[in-house]
């Protein structure tokens, strides 16, 4: 094979490998791997833990924007629809025991998930929904 | 059943104790209009120091006569009406209520704890049913409003527990429970129950009448 031939072949499958790797950014970067609302910062669970399949929720829920669950936090520490937080845990603000002012950890998990299902009249509601045993 | 159940924890909650609230001062109202019409002379001889003593004392098991002279009855209702107290306040999925719907933070009884209770309250229910099916002195003065108000409290626990162990299904049932404990709410002004309302003044009037009045040596 000649030469100029070979880096040819060799830069097309390059490039091609790039190409794949740049798609799988985002299935990498998804939370497609979370399949539970993270509870470790509880300690001691006094329910079962809530199964939360993130993209597969979403998928059904038909939510697109990170927003819509991941708010932000404004200058005066009020809850930001505007601006999203995607990548930080929620506890990195909602602490469990807040001593700030802030929306304690529980309080905020079960409020984004039920005034939600509440409000669409889908999703779990009653505590043995979301805590199955 | 979603919507039904985002309706009945939701508006009819705040129905509920509608009927609860306005009932419980229509009552209290018309009782004492109609004890100044029937008994006026009585209001008059109301003690508040002889009334506390009454109430105090029958606060304490098997401190009374009345207490020493039925076990079985002094144990179940001091177990059930604290434990209906500790559960429908402190149980852990209601101070969750608290929290998400109002943002007020309290202390709560630990799961097994109040699972516990619970069944301990459902025993004591047995107990009440027992007594009016087996005791003859019970039995006689038993009628129909009397186990219409021991199912109407029982069943807010029956359901609770089998909410809370997932048997069945798990929203009908929680659906089930919140609506037996909002028509608990709502018709202890009108039931049996309303001794919750008049427990303490029936016992500062035989108080009073026993201390202030026939200076009997009981309270």
């Amino acid at each position: 094979m000649h030469r100029k031939n070979i880096v040819k072949l060799a830069a097309s499958m390059l490039t091609i490998l790039a190409l794949v790797a740049f798609y799988m950014v985002p299935v990498a970067m998804s939370q497609d791997d979370m399949t539970q609302v993270p509870a470790d910062a509880f300690g001691t669970l006094e329910r079962p833990r809530v199964a939360f399949a993130h993209d597969a929720h979403n998928e059904k829920a038909g939510i697109e924007e990170c927003v819509v669950c991941h708010h932000g936090k404004t200058e005066d520490g009020k809850m930001d629809k505007e601006n999203s937080s995607e990548g930080d845990p929620c506890s990195s603000c909602h602490a469990v025991k807040p001593t700030d002012g802030a929306t304690p950890l529980m309080r905020a998990y079960h409020r984004q998930c039920i005034t939600c299902h509440e409000a669409k009249g889908a999703g779990p509601v009653a505590c043995g929904q979301c805590h199955a045993k | 059943m979603t919507e039904f159940y985002v309706f009945v924890s939701g508006p009819l909650a705040w129905i509920a104790w509608g009927f609860f609230i306005i009932g419980s001062i229509y009552r209290l109202v018309s009782m004492y209009a109609l004890a100044k019409a029937k008994d006026g002379s009585s209001l008059a001889y109301m003690s508040l120091p002889y009334s506390l003593r009454s109430i105090l004392n029958w606060l304490i098991p098997f401190n009374t006569m009345g207490w020493k002279s039925d076990p079985l009855m002094t144990v179940a209702t001091f177990l059930f009406h604290i434990g209906f107290l500790l559960v429908a306040v402190f149980l852990g999925a209601h101070a969750v209520l608290w929290d998400t719907a109002f943002g007020i933070s309290i202390p709560s009884l630990p799961g097994g704890f109040g699972d516990a209770v619970s069944f301990v309250v459902i025993a004591a229910c047995a107990v009440f049913a027992y007594r009016r099916l087996a005791l003859p002195h019970v039995k006689g003065v038993t009628r129909p409003k009397d186990w219409f108000s021991l199912i109407l409290v029982a069943l807010p626990f029956v359901t609770g527990v089998l909410a809370y162990h997932q048997v069945g299904p798990v929203l009908l049932m929680t659906t089930l429970h919140v609506l037996a404990g909002e028509l608990l709410l709502a018709l202890i002004p009108f039931t049996r129950l309303s001794h919750a309302l008049f427990a303490l003044l029936t016992r500062s009037y035989m108080g009073s009448e026993f201390g202030a009045v026939r200076h009997a040596k009981d309270w």
